[in-house]
């Protein structure tokens, strides 16, 4: 029998082939497809900025009481340019716009803390755990299971009454909590990694178990990390705003949005409603823009249908 | 499904002891004792203090005995504050408040949840599903510090519809906002995981199979679908659960519910350690016995569970 | 009229990288009885061909033309019209039996839902008819089997499951989606043996598809050959074995080891399926093809009977395939 097929000529195969595209440029072509998720991509940017260089044209510092309009909030207080209180002042007659930048820088900077310490210690536990497997994986997931069962937010509170508030102090009470999913999660993606030919290769040419989780197991896990890692930063910053609204979080003159939101809350009946209303606008536009773009990302990097 | 729950169980127990263990430990890791306070006690007195809470014995004897007050005759112990008043009697005061609005706001968001996300997937892309996202996402970043101050403000002071806080033995009009501050959230959580799971599961080779064999959409949707779909829910009702019972803390502060959560925020601002500790470790002992309940069900739904 | 009339059948999906036309302007026609191989490497658009005859196509995809079961007009029907023809008229065999039957059912629930709903039986009697007909494919100890879920069968046993629940109502076709593909070789003969006898026993006409000639070889009295979503040639089977008038076909034939096969390299078709988010304007083959030449990358010729009862789509003839 003549052997047809390969004497075909080779220019045939010069014709039009599908061309091949790397995961990553794939996952952002997907990515900027999302208009929510550009959306708020540029949101954060702006946020980001503004909550970085906006002091540059703040008349006001975050801590100056502005005795003029002390005790007159309501009638003095509101926002204004005249008198350099862009979002107005606090019942104490501090200036808003510093506050609310200060705010923001401090619970972004929780939020992102919170999530690098779940995406490294998470990563590597879950990792370790689900690469291992047998009974070391089973007495660490155990050991997750029992720690997500206690009520951190209570434990939180006992923590920072009985040793004092500090930044220390919350970030590691939001450090214990966050790490715990990203842990699960990574694990379920080793197991299904653990099997693939690529792992095994390195298994069979000796490669050492921890090299092979850094080297070919981690960076295969990049996708899903970075999606939840995105979507636990807002998680941790309410978390903070929480503990800030209960008056344990950070210490004055620093606050973040969740106090801001808390004070402006409980002064919201005096008719001051810019004091909820400018934190309340920065809050509610960081998480949204954290949200989409973790719903984005999550979509660009694990697509369902397409 | 015995064994399984036995297991479960076998995992339920020494998570509790753990609990107990570690928020004791810290208790007494904490600088100074509940009495050091800002107001000076003579020694004598602190001593006599010390000994009547038994302080004075050593760490592993209180540890115990505190273990088995709870055990044996489910106690708490003593308040450190107030004089004679025992955490029992504390957390009897609150707990059964939060336990009522707790329980029906998760009731509520569970089943508006669920309604409002399998009907978003089922009808994808049409104005109900962008109504349904439009108000999960909206509802995501209003968690209940925010939605408490709005309702109160919508409500009480702009409408004079609902009294403005109390609880009243739990007539509803007291109930309503309390409820909806708590929801909200969840409910937005979980319309959005059982949209996402729902679309997933409708486009999986067995709910095809369940079409080829000509059923009714309706019989396709509720007999084939929504069971795999609830079940990464599931598994977030837990963690809803106890955010739900922590969410007390705000309800009882803005809508003076006179819930746990106000025991707890009072007891922290009091420093009363053993309040504090029996509230952790009650609310504990319940997520420890809802995540129970959670996992049962959880096998009850996927057969490949139960061996 | 024939049972099952196809004509000029696309199918075209809206994707984010653009229109994919998976299927284009097919047309066949299968009598009562009648057994149809359909064959095409992965990605030809034989899957969902037979989606689109049930009304299965995946929300983005849309589906043109006209099929007519039995004179009456089925495709993009309502739910009302298509869900009585469903298991009772067309039933559907396909390719996974893993993720294709319900993992949360027990079999008997699952299958006893299509007696009770298309024959009005109640669940008992549904679930003893079930049972009878998991007998017939040859499950040792259907009745207890029956109560088992999925996972708890292998995969051969799922897959006389899922012919099982789908000859249950006894239909007129049954369309085997490539219903050995997820097998071990062993299964896959005594599947293949166990539908040609169903075939035989219940008499109902059959669609296989399948990317392999050699299952068709035994089970098919005709053959159309599918790639990119356009037929390229439609026979009876044995003249087409005997002499395959297709470059394509030719090449998948070859494709197919042969034990008696001289030499020790094994044949293949070079190169890849096309990419088809761009509706081919030629010959969808042509880039891969050995006796193509510059007309065929802008047209092709249509679908023509070179022989009785023989059909074929290329623009060179026959004698210049040499």
């Amino acid at each position: 029998m003549v052997n047809q097929a390969s004497t075909m000529p080779a220019a045939a195969l010069t014709g039009k082939e599908v061309k091949g595209r790397s995961p990553w440029v794939d996952a952002r072509r997907r990515f900027m497809r999302n208009k929510a998720s550009v959306g708020g991509l540029i949101a954060l940017i702006l946020i980001g900025f503004i909550a970085l260089f906006g002091d540059a044209i703040a008349q006001w510092s975050n801590e100056e009481i502005d005795f003029n309009v002390m005790g007159q909030a309501l009638q003095l207080g509101g926002p204004s340019i005249s008198n350099g209180h862009y979002f107005g002042t606090d019942d104490l007659g501090r200036d808003l716009y510093s506050r609310t930048l200060q705010g923001t820088r401090v619970s972004l900077m929780v939020g992102i803390v919170g999530a690098f310490i779940a995406v490294v210690v998470g990563t590597l536990y879950g990792a370790i755990s689900g690469y291992v497997g047998g009974r070391t994986d089973q007495i660490m997931m155990r050991i997750v299971d029992i720690l997500i069962a206690v009520p951190f937010m209570f434990v939180v509170i006992l923590l920072l009454v009985m040793f004092g508030r500090s930044l220390f102090m919350l970030f590691f009470g939001i450090g214990m909590i966050s790490w715990l999913n990203m842990a699960r999660i990574v694990r379920g993606q080793t197991l299904s990694l653990k099997h693939k030919e690529f792992v095994e290769a390195a298994e069979a040419t000796g490669v050492a178990p921890l090299t092979i989780i850094l080297r070919h197991i981690v960076p295969n896990l990049l996708g899903i990390v970075a999606v939840y890692a995105t979507l636990l930063v807002p998680e941790m910053i309410l978390l903070e705003s929480f503990i800030s609204f209960l008056g344990l979080g950070v210490q004055e003159p620093l606050t973040s949005l969740g106090a801001l939101i808390s004070e402006g809350a409980s002064t919201i009946y005096y008719g001051t409603i810019w004091q909820l209303g400018y934190p309340l606008l920065f809050f509610v536009i960081t998480l949204f823009s954290f949200f989409f773009v973790g719903d984005g990302l999550r979509d660009a990097f694990d697509p369902k249908d397409r | 499904m015995i064994t399984y729950i036995l297991k479960r169980l076998a995992i339920a127990v020494p998570t509790l002891l753990f609990l107990i263990i570690v928020s004791f430990l810290l208790m007494h890791a904490a600088p100074g004792g509940p009495f050091t306070q800002e107001r000076q006690v003579p020694a004598a007195v602190l001593a006599n203090l010390n000994a009547k809470y038994g302080l004075d014995q050593p760490l592993w004897r209180q540890l115990a005995s505190y273990i088995w007050g709870i055990v044996a005759h489910f106690d708490f112990g003593p308040s450190f504050i107030y004089k004679d008043r025992t955490v029992n009697e504390i957390i009897a005061q609150g707990f059964p408040v939060t336990l009522t609005y707790g329980t029906i706001s998760f009731v509520v968001a569970v089943i508006t949840g669920v309604g409002l996300g399998v009907a978003a997937a089922i009808y994808q892309n049409s104005w109900l599903d962008y109504l349904a996202v439009g108000i999960s996402i909206g509802a995501q970043v209003l968690p209940n510090f925010v939605m408490a101050p709005l309702l109160l403000l919508t409500f009480t002071w702009w409408l004079g519809w609902l009294p403005g806080g109390g609880w009243e033995g739990g007539q509803w009009q007291y109930m309503v906002m309390p409820v909806i501050a708590l929801a909200t959230s969840y409910m937005a959580s979980i319309a959005r995981l059982t949209r996402a799971s729902m679309l997933e599961v409708l486009t999986s080779n067995h709910i095809r199979t369940a079409r080829a064999k000509g059923l009714p959409e309706s019989r396709v949707i509720l007999k084939h679908a929504l069971k795999p779909a609830l079940l990464p829910v599931l598994s977030y009702l837990g963690p809803a659960f106890v955010s739900m019972i922590t969410g007390s803390v705000v309800v009882d502060f803005f809508f003076s519910t006179g819930g746990i959560g106000k025991s707890f925020v009072d007891s922290a601002l009091n420093r009363d350690y053993a309040v504090m500790l029996g509230i952790t470790i009650l609310v504990g002992a319940l997520t420890i016995a809802f995540n129970l309940v959670v996992d049962i069900l959880y096998a009850w739904i996927d057969p490949k569970i139960r061996y | 009229m024939a049972m099952l009339e196809v004509r000029d059948l696309s199918v075209r999906f809206n994707t984010p990288d653009g229109t994919v036309s998976a299927v284009n302007n097919v047309s066949l026609s299968l009598e009562k009885g009648e057994t149809l191989g359909i064959v095409g490497e992965s990605g030809s658009g034989k899957s969902q061909f037979a989606f689109a005859l049930m009304g299965l196509l995946a929300k983005n995809g849309r589906a043109s033309g006209s099929v007519k079961f039995e004179g009456k007009d089925i495709l993009n029907a309502p739910r009302e019209v298509i869900n009585p023809i469903r298991a009772q008229k067309i039933a559907m065999v396909f390719q996974d039996p893993m993720t294709s039957l319900n993992p949360y059912m027990r079999v008997s629930d699952q299958m006893a839902e299509v007696l009770t709903y298309h024959r009005g039986m109640s669940h008992r009697d549904a679930v003893a008819e079930s049972v009878r007909m998991l007998d017939a494919v040859k499950i040792p100890d259907a009745k207890g089997r029956a109560r088992l879920y999925p996972h708890e069968f292998s995969g051969g046993m799922r897959q006389r499951v899922m012919i099982a629940m789908s000859l249950l109502c006894r239909p007129g076709l049954l369309i085997a989606d490539e219903p050995t593909t997820a097998l071990d070789v062993t299964v896959q003969a005594q599947i293949m043996n166990l539908l040609a006898d169903l075939q035989r026993d219940f008499g109902m006409a059959t669609i296989l598809i399948t990317h392999d000639l050699g299952v068709v070889a035994g089970f098919c009295r005709e053959v159309l050959v599918l790639y990119g979503g356009t037929v390229m040639e439609k026979s009876p089977t044995d003249p087409l074995f005997a002499a395959p008038s297709h470059p394509y076909t030719r090449g998948l034939l070859a494709a197919i080891p042969r034990v008696d096969q001289i030499g020790d390299e094994l044949s293949s078709i070079p190169g890849s399926p096309p990419n088809m988010t761009q509706a081919p304007k030629g010959c969808p083959f042509a880039p891969r093809c050995g006796f193509s030449a510059e007309d065929c990358l802008d047209h092709l010729d249509p679908l023509t009977e070179f022989a009785p009862d023989r059909w074929r789509a290329c623009n060179r003839k026959v004698e210049e395939l040499a």
